[in-house]
C-alpha cells in the first residue's frame, strides 16, 4: 500500500511524522482529564471495529476484502509504537543497575557485567551490520552464539532437573488425585519407552487382546482422556478470551483496573 | 489472512450478543452468585504470609506482550497488589516486555493508591529484566533467591520458563498461586505450585476478586455460552450417531440448505 521512499523524501517523511506526533502529544496533554476516558474508549472502539469488520466481512476470490490491504500498514504502525517502548525497557534496566553500582549494593559487580554485555553486544551488532568483515562477524558470534545462546541453552537444560524434583513432589501418593496422576503418568511413561513396551510384547496386537498392551493403554489415556480434557479447557479459555475482548473493546470496564466503571 | 466462515460469523455474533446482554443485565442490578475458587481464596493467605514474614511478594505476568491474556493477568495482579498495599507489603513485578512496563507500573501505582498506601509504591520494584525467555527466567530466579520472597503469583502467558520460576519459589518456601491459559504449562504449575487456577477460571478471577457487576455479568454470559456449546456437542454426537450430520456439517463449514440460501442471498445483495 505504501511504497518505500529513500533520500531527502525519507527525511521529510520522518520529520513530518515527528511533527505530527508532537501535535498529537500536545493535543492529548491539553484535553481535560474528564474527556480522556471517553477519547480512549472511542479510539479503542474504532481500532477494534476495524479488525472485527475485516475479519467478518465476506471476502472475494482472492481471499481479501476492502479492508484487508490496510492490515500490514497497521501492523507496522503497531511495531513502531512498540519500538518506542524498547527505550523504556533499557531505561528501567539502566536505572536499577546504575543505582546498584553507584551505591555499591551487594552483587554490584554483576550490574557492571550487565552493562559490559549490553554495550558489547550492541557495538559488535552495529559493526557486523554496517562494517561487515570476517573479524566483526567472528567477534559478534563470540558474544552472541558463544555467550548468549550457550547461556540460554544452559538455563533450558536446568529444566530437566526441575522436572524431576517437581514430579517427585507431585507423584507422592497423598490423595486419590495424586494416585490417579501417578498411575496414569507411570503407564504413559512405560508406553513411550522400549523397556515398557517389552513388558506386554507377548500380548497379540490384534482384536480385544490389543487393549492390554501398555503402548495402547498409554495411547488411549493420551487421546481419549487427556486430549478431550485439554480441548474442554481450551473451549473455556476461548469463551473467556472472547468475553474479556468484548469488555475491553466496548470499554465496559476500565483498563487498569478496578476503579469506577465507565 | 484468516477470515470468518459463515458458521463462525453466526456463532460469534450469537455468543457476543449473549455475553453483552448478560453484562448489561448485571449492570442494571441483577444479583449474581459466583462459586468459591480455592486458588483465589488462597491469595489472602499468601499476602498474609508475606506480611507476617516481612518479606516481599513476587508477581509475574510471564512472557506475553500487550494482549488479552496479559491485560487480564495485570487486572488480577492489581487486585492482589491492592490487598498487599493495605498491609504495606513490598511487591516485585519483573516484566519481560518493555511495552508492558509502563502499563504494569501504572497498574501497580493505582493499586497502591486504591489500597490507601501510595507512599509504599516504589517505581523500581516494577522492572524490565529481559525479553529473552531464559534470561528473564534467570533474572526472576535470582530475584526470588536474593529477596527470599514469601509468596509468588504467576498469572499470564508462560512457556518453558514457568517451571524454573516455580521451582525456585518452592526452594525458598514461598506460597505460590498460578494461573495461565498456556495449557502446556498447567501440569508444571500443578506440580510445583500450592494453588493453580485452571482454564477459564483465569478469566473468572477478576470477577471473583472484585465482585464488579460488569465482570460478574460477563461470567454469567460465558457460562450460558458454555452451556450452549456443551448442548451442541451432545446433540451433534447424538445426531451423528443416528445418521444425521447436520450439526457436524455446520461446524465443519459444509454447505447446509439454509446456510447456502442465506449465503447466496447476501452475496447477491452485495453485488
Amino acid at each position: 500500500m505504501f511504497r518505500p521512499v529513500t533520500g531527502p523524501t525519507l527525511w521529510l517523511y520522518i520529520l513530518g511524522a515527528l511533527a505530527a506526533s508532537g501535535v498529537i502529544f500536545f493535543v492529548l496533554q491539553a484535553i481535560p482529564s474528564r474527556l480522556r476516558k471517553p477519547l480512549v474508549a472511542l479510539i479503542t472502539f474504532v481500532a477494534g471495529l476495524y479488525y472485527a469488520t475485516e475479519f467478518f466481512w465476506p471476502v472475494g476470490a482472492d481471499g481479501a476484502n476492502f479492508l484487508t490491504p490496510w492490515i500490514d500498514p497497521l501492523a507496522q504502525m503497531t511495531q513502531v509504537l512498540q519500538a518506542f517502548a524498547l527505550g523504556l525497557g533499557v531505561y528501567s534496566l539502566a536505572s536499577v543497575h546504575l543505582r546498584a553500582v553507584a551505591r555499591q549494593r551487594s552483587g554490584w559487580g554483576f550490574s557492571v557485567v550487565l552493562f559490559a554485555g549490553l554495550f558489547a553486544i550492541a557495538l559488535t551488532g552495529f559493526l557486523r551490520e554496517y562494517r561487515p568483515n570476517r573479524f566483526n562477524e567472528n567477534v559478534f558470534n563470540f558474544f552472541f552464539v558463544g555467550g548468549l545462546q550457550s547461556l540460554d541453552a544452559t538455563m533450558f537444560s536446568i529444566i530437566a532437573f526441575y522436572i524431576v524434583s517437581a514430579a517427585y513432589r507431585a507423584f507422592r501418593v497423598r490423595s486419590i488425585e495424586a494416585t490417579i496422576l501417578l498411575t496414569s503418568a507411570f503407564v504413559v511413561m512405560l508406553g513411550q519407552v522400549a523397556l515398557g513396551q517389552a513388558l506386554t510384547n507377548n500380548i497379540p496386537n490384534q482384536q480385544f487382546a490389543a487393549n492390554f498392551r501398555v503402548e495402547n493403554i498409554a495411547n488411549w489415556i493420551l487421546t481419549r482422556v487427556n486430549s478431550p480434557a485439554l480441548l474442554a479447557v481450551d473451549f473455556g479459555l476461548g469463551i473467556g478470551g472472547l468475553a474479556t475482548a468484548l469488555r475491553l473493546w466496548l470499554s465496559l470496564e476500565r483498563g487498569s483496573y478496578f476503579d469506577k466503571e465507565l | 489472512m484468516e477470515h470468518a466462515t459463515w458458521p463462525a460469523r453466526i456463532v460469534l455474533a450469537l455468543f457476543s450478543i449473549i455475553i453483552i446482554g448478560a453484562v448489561l443485565s448485571a449492570q442494571r442490578g441483577r444479583k449474581l452468585f459466583i462459586r468459591r475458587i480455592p486458588g483465589l481464596t488462597a491469595i489472602d493467605e499468601a499476602v498474609g504470609r508475606a506480611t507476617e514474614m516481612g518479606r516481599p511478594m513476587l508477581l509475574s505476568v510471564g512472557l506475553g506482550s500487550i494482549d488479552i491474556i496479559t491485560l487480564q493477568a495485570l487486572a488480577i495482579l492489581s487486585s492482589i497488589v491492592q490487598t498487599a498495599a493495605r498491609y504495606g507489603n513490598r511487591v516485585l513485578l519483573p516484566v519481560a516486555d518493555s511495552a508492558i512496563l509502563p502499563v504494569a507500573e501504572d497498574a501497580v501505582r493505582e493499586a497502591y493508591t486504591a489500597g490507601g498506601r501510595p507512599d509504599a509504591f516504589h517505581p523500581e520494584d516494577v522492572m524490565f529484566l529481559s525479553d529473552r525467555q531464559f534470561a528473564y527466567a534467570a533474572g526472576v530466579a535470582g530475584l526470588i533467591n536474593r529477596e527470599q520472597v514469601a509468596s509468588m503469583f504467576l498469572f499470564g502467558t508462560f512457556y518453558a520458563e514457568a517451571l524454573i520460576m516455580a521451582e525456585n519459589g518452592n526452594r525458598v518456601g514461598a506460597i505460590q498461586v498460578a494461573g495461565t491459559p498456556s495449557t502446556t504449562q498447567i501440569p508444571f504449575f500443578i506440580a510445583a505450585c500450592d494453588y493453580v487456577i485452571i482454564g477459564d477460571e483465569f478469566y473468572a478471577a477478576t470477577a471473583y476478586l472484585t465482585k464488579q457487576p460488569t465482570l460478574l455479568g460477563s461470567l454469567v454470559g460465558q457460562d450460558i455460552v458454555k452451556g450452549i456449546l456443551i448442548a451442541c456437542i451432545v446433540l451433534g454426537a447424538l445426531l451423528l450417531t443416528f445418521g444425521s450430520p447436520v450439526l457436524y456439517n455446520f461446524f465443519q463449514d459444509r454447505d447446509l440448505p439454509l446456510l447456502g440460501y442465506l449465503r447466496q442471498a447476501i452475496e447477491a445483495g452485495g453485488s
